[in-house]
């Protein structure tokens, strides 16, 4: 209770150091709270939409590798005892071409649908479709149910007719009734015939749901596992997860944001340890005294941490509700967005218990652990302290076992980083950090000297002194820098990362799109809400004059090994002439022969380095019909697909194996000599009639990526100086206190003869030295982290050339002189308006 | 009953050829409810003597028994304990909690010991009322003057009803007036409360105050006056010092 009273008093007596301090921590919990909250509640929006759609029959039956069947599969199914009736259906999603997408009343396009191909006869057994208006039969082709939900918001009638795009173009559906299903928030369904939708798709006699009724009486549980028994291997209960992609590019995101938060933490920690070591520096006559008086070594180490920890609760409390405001905030503002896209109504944001944990754990932990040593040392402070006139520190020279150690660690990291091997070269990083703070203190006078020489050219005379100050405490200055120096250390790894994965993308992004021209899908992602495009228009491509060659890309998703695996069918012979792989191993001429000789596949990075495959190996790949072995003939991929897991096989086999022939993304070359102008014209007449692609000239392309990775690295940049804020923080404590230690100094400099200014430019000059010393050491372990987080994407599968960041390494060069002077302003002034006479008097 | 005592009380700083004997075999004893001034030029040794009476070093060789204790054999704990309620201390710069109001630096021993609040603020309240600061028991440090901060801490030392008091220049750090008035306080506490003082200064007209005023040189007691306080006995012990 008391230990409670005397830390809150103490930290509400200096509130703006409080405040100043707590901010890393504030900073940290906010991010690392907020955006987990963000992720579930999509996720959740995701689930909700799913299951809505889904779960209305007894039973749902899809594939193991969210593809498609045979529909014969349905008759085993009907034979299994206790099943009253069974049903077929090919549901998908789809993105509609905004040209064809219905408007709301209000101009707001609905272009995500859920494609529901039903065979009705069966389907009104199992799952009876609640007609509303119009007729109940989908008797003729070419008909379409719209929810009576749709018709309201759009204005769409019995009669009207609905534009999708197929694999052969367009298919015009006349609206022939409205479902009254409840308003789900996930896409509007749409109900079709089950010809219908698998010509749509170009997959003849395919399904990817079955869906059974059970008999009255029968047991549920048994009846199930009859089922799963009599289908064989391949097929799971439940409906197909949808939105996986957007879920893993999300996550991604995710990851990169809880990086960050941690790294905030992480620099919040360090700040703390500063600021508490300043705190015991000042207090060490109070803390003497209360030893004297008869307080106990465990209260006084419990005073410090009650200190640290009422700080790190403040600090987690206002974080969390600042995380919730912000994701709260952002998900009002992608509201709308999403529903329009893919008509999800988002909820507030959803917190787990391990999210909390996470949060409160690394809040307070970290705050507490920071507060530890110094809380440790105050406990060491003897009571005899209290009784002597108040003295400066005492220089100690610390070239003793710290400097060694650390000089040991550095070593220990050099060798981590020589050995190639990325484990021992992230260790290496760590060490290194560590080391450089063990040896900050020796480093101290060095650097001081030589920056001194620099700044004495500004500084005439109050530089010298003001590099007398550092050298005499070379262990706080030590910290300062330190603290300067991880924050800059960040800034620099983070950009040295950043200017990487860049100029790597477009690396890839050269290699691996070499094509003239690019048909694209709707979703950039291949994967789902894609209709694809049917032989037709390859053929029509490749006949056009001006066109030299032209390939495709095909999708199916499976498992491998039991992990979740997307298989791209490429055409072994063209692919690499119009684009090609980044091959991290293997050879890629004998890889692409291999593709065509059998059932060979090349995996890219991400899915090697994550489940350990090797050239050589030979993988299990769940199929619809059957379990087939492809053997690894490369490790390769290509930027679009670079953060999932993927494997390349030959087209043949995805058609035969996996039942999937639609193209889903067209490269085409133009001819030598050839018109660009006329080329592009021609093959957009061809694209016009296939709304679901849109075409780019690879240029075009690069061009938006570019602009999109501007726009992502600045919003990058920007939170990478907020990082920097913490190490303002550590320098104006630091200058702070030097400036109360010696008051009793200054006033008889002032005394002497030294002007206001001379002593405002003496703090300023102190400042700056510790900056430079700061930046000095931040570049070094900065481009040393850069490096290995670029390697270790390497290891993510991820193959990716180390860019040098110039312009981090400036920019954080900048920061560091600014809050140089920034940081001097308060003390320095402190400083010059003391008045002599009190100064000479202090104690 | 001696409140305190020490036998052949030797303290040595730094070893061999650095060493410095700054106590050498100082044997006393002082009884309940003297006031004890030590006196010497500096360097004499007496701050030693004080830190090593109150249990804050711990002597080269030699016993300091307070009551039944032999503070050089207890442990850092006992030690602690001891000081928290047998001793009082007061310091030359006060040491006062700048962010606790007079009452709660008073009660500071109390609460460290464990009594509960309201006892601890009572108590407090009523040895600053002795002090002659009854309505200055709300104001934070910096809001009292140095004389009247000596007396918060003074107050704080006598809180926990030690039988023993020791005061490091008590006066060091203030003007003539206050310093009369801590030194006629520390008079009071021995006469008035029965508690034994042992007082270092270097003041003669502050040890001119005590009962008997020891003087100590080069590490060694060179020689004890009783005082009577029938005349001003400040010049007698000025004459002593610079004999000194």
């Amino acid at each position: 209770m008391f230990t409670l009273k005397l830390a809150l008093r103490y930290l509400s007596g200096r509130k703006l150091r409080s405040f100043l301090t707590t901010f890393a921590i504030i900073f940290g919990v906010m991010i690392i709270f907020g955006l987990n909250g963000m992720l579930p509640a999509i996720e959740k929006a995701w689930r909700q939409s799913v299951s809505a759609s889904t779960n209305q029959a007894d039973l749902t039956v899809t594939s193991e590798t969210r593809g498609v069947f045979d529909a014969n599969a349905v008759g085993k199914v009907r034979k299994v005892p206790g099943i009253a009736y069974a049903t077929v259906s090919l549901t998908r999603p789809l993105v509609v071409p905004p040209t064809y997408a219905p408007k709301t009343k209000d101009g707001k396009p609905i272009s995500s649908f859920m494609l529901n191909g039903i065979d009705y006869e069966s389907a009104s057994d199992v799952r009876p479709l609640p007609i509303e208006k119009g007729r109940s039969l989908l008797a003729s082709e070419k008909t379409v149910l719209i929810s009576s939900n749709l018709a309201e918001r759009t204005g769409l009638k019995i009669g009207d007719t609905l534009r999708l795009p197929s694999t052969t173009g367009t298919t015009i559906f006349q609206v022939i009734g409205l479902v009254d299903t409840p308003p789900t928030p996930g896409a509007e369904a749409l109900y079709i015939r089950l010809g219908d939708a698998q010509r749509l798709f170009n997959l003849p006699g395919k399904v990817n749901t079955i869906e059974a009724q059970f008999s009255p009486g029968s047991d549920r549980e048994e009846v199930r596992t009859a089922v799963l028994n009599a289908l064989g291997s391949g097929y799971k209960l439940g409906g197909n997860e949808l939105g996986s992609e957007l879920l893993a590019s999300m996550k991604l995101g995710d990851f990169l944001f809880n990086m960050f938060g941690v790294l905030a933490l992480a620099m919040g920690g360090f700040i703390i340890f500063n600021t508490f070591r300043t705190i015991v520096a000042e207090r060490r006559r109070d803390i003497a005294m209360l030893r004297a008086l008869g307080a106990s070594r465990g209260t006084v180490l419990g005073l410090i941490l009650a200190e640290s920890l009422l700080q790190g609760v403040i600090g987690t409390a206002i974080g969390m509700a600042a995380g919730y405001a912000m994701v709260a905030g952002i998900l009002v503002a992608m509201g709308p967005l999403f529903e329009e896209m893919a008509h999800i109504q988002l909820g507030g944001p959803t917190f787990s218990t391990s999210t909390y944990v996470a949060a409160i754990g690394l809040g307070i932990g970290i705050t507490v652990l920071s507060g530890l040593m110094p809380a440790l040392s105050a406990s060491h402070v003897l009571p005899l302290e209290a009784l002597r006139p108040p003295m400066a520190e005492v220089v100690r020279k610390r070239i003793g076992k710290g400097a060694i150690t650390g000089i040991i660690l550095i070593a220990f990291a050099l060798a981590g980083l020589v050995s190639g091997d990325i484990g021992l070269a992230s260790l290496g990083a760590v060490l290194f950090l560590a080391g450089l703070v063990l040896v900050a203190p020796a480093l101290i006078r060095p650097i001081s000297t030589l920056f001194g020489r620099l700044l004495a050219i500004a500084f005439a005379r109050e530089g010298q002194i003001a590099q007398g100050n550092l050298v005499r405490q070379p262990g706080r200055a030590a910290i300062t820098a330190s603290a300067m120096m991880i924050g800059l250390a960040i800034i620099i790894m983070l950009a040295g990362m950043s200017t990487s994965i860049q100029s790597g993308a477009m690396g890839y992004l050269n290699k691996s799109m070499r094509s003239d021209y690019l048909l694209m899908p709707q979703s950039l992602v291949l994967g789902s809400g894609n209709v694809g495009a049917g032989p037709k228009l390859i053929k029509e491509l490749r006949e056009t004059p001006g066109v030299a060659s032209a390939t495709t890309l095909r999708l199916a998703t499976t498992k491998a090994n039991g992990e979740g695996l997307q298989v791209i069918g490429i055409d072994p012979g063209e692919y690499p002439e119009l684009s090609g792989l980044v091959f991290s191993a293997g050879d890629p001429d004998s890889a692409y022969r291999a593709l065509a000789d059998g059932r060979a596949m090349i995996v890219n990075g991400i899915f090697a380095a994550q489940n350990g495959v090797k050239v050589g190996q030979t993988l299990t790949l769940q199929t619809p019909d059957a379990m087939r072995e492809y053997k690894v003939v490369g490790i390769g991929g290509d930027l679009l697909n670079a953060k999932l897991g993927t494997g390349y096989i030959s087209q043949d086999n995805l058609a035969q194996d996996f039942n999937e022939t639609a193209d889903l993304l067209i490269m085409a070359n133009r001819a030598e000599g050839a018109s660009a102008t006329k080329v592009k014209a021609a093959i957009q007449r061809i694209v016009d009639k296939y709304p679901a692609f849109t075409l780019f000239s690879t240029e075009e392309f690069r061009e938006d990526l570019l602009e999109t990775y501007k726009g992502i690295f600045a919003a990058f940049y920007v939170l990478m100086l907020m990082l920097a804020i913490p190490s303002l923080i550590a320098l104006v404590n630091t200058l702070g206190i030097n400036v109360i230690e010696r008051t009793r100094e200054i006033g008889m400099l002032r005394a002497v003869g030294a002007t206001r200014n001379q002593v405002r430019r003496m703090i300023v000059a102190e400042s700056l030295l510790l900056s430079m010393a700061g930046i000095a050491f931040g570049i070094l372990s900065g481009l040393w982290m850069g490096y290995i987080l670029v390697a270790a994407t390497k290891v993510s599968g991820f193959v990716m050339p180390y860019f040098f960041p110039y312009s981090g390494l400036l920019l954080s060069i900048a920061a560091g002189l600014i809050i140089g002077v920034v940081a001097a302003i308060v003390p320095a002034r402190h400083a010059a308006r003391l008045n002599i006479v009190s100064a000479l008097q202090y104690e | 009953m001696a409140t305190i005592e020490t036998e052949k009380l030797t303290k040595v700083y730094g070893k061999d050829e650095t060493a410095v004997i700054a106590l050498n075999g100082v044997s006393l004893r002082i009884g309940q409810g003297k006031f004890v001034a030590i006196m010497g030029p500096s360097g004499c040794g007496k701050s030693t003597l004080l830190h090593l009476m109150g249990g804050l070093d711990r002597p080269t060789s030699g016993r300091v028994i307070v009551g039944e204790n032999d503070i050089a054999q207890l442990n850092d704990k006992k030690l602690t304990e001891l000081r928290r309620r047998k001793i009082g201390f007061v310091f030359q710069y006060y040491n006062l909690i700048p962010v606790l109001t007079a009452r709660e630096n008073a009660a500071l021993p109390l609460i460290l010991d464990g009594i509960k609040q309201p006892e601890a603020h009572e108590r407090a309240a009523e040895w600053l009322a002795r002090m002659g600061l009854k309505d200055r028991i709300n104001h934070r440090p910096d809001q009292l003057s140095g004389g009247q901060q000596q007396r918060v801490a003074i107050a704080r030392a006598l809180v926990t009803e030690p039988a023993l008091i020791l005061a490091d220049e008590p006066t060091g750090n203030l003007d003539t007036r206050a310093s009369d008035e801590i030194a006629h306080l520390l008079h009071r506490i021995s006469e008035q409360w029965n508690r034994t003082v042992v007082m270092v200064t270097h003041d003669p007209r502050i040890s001119a105050h005590a009962d008997k005023i020891i003087f100590l040189k080069d590490g060694s007691i060179v020689d004890e006056t009783q005082l009577s306080h029938d005349d001003d006995e400040t010049d007698i012990v000025r004459e002593r010092m610079e004999e000194l």
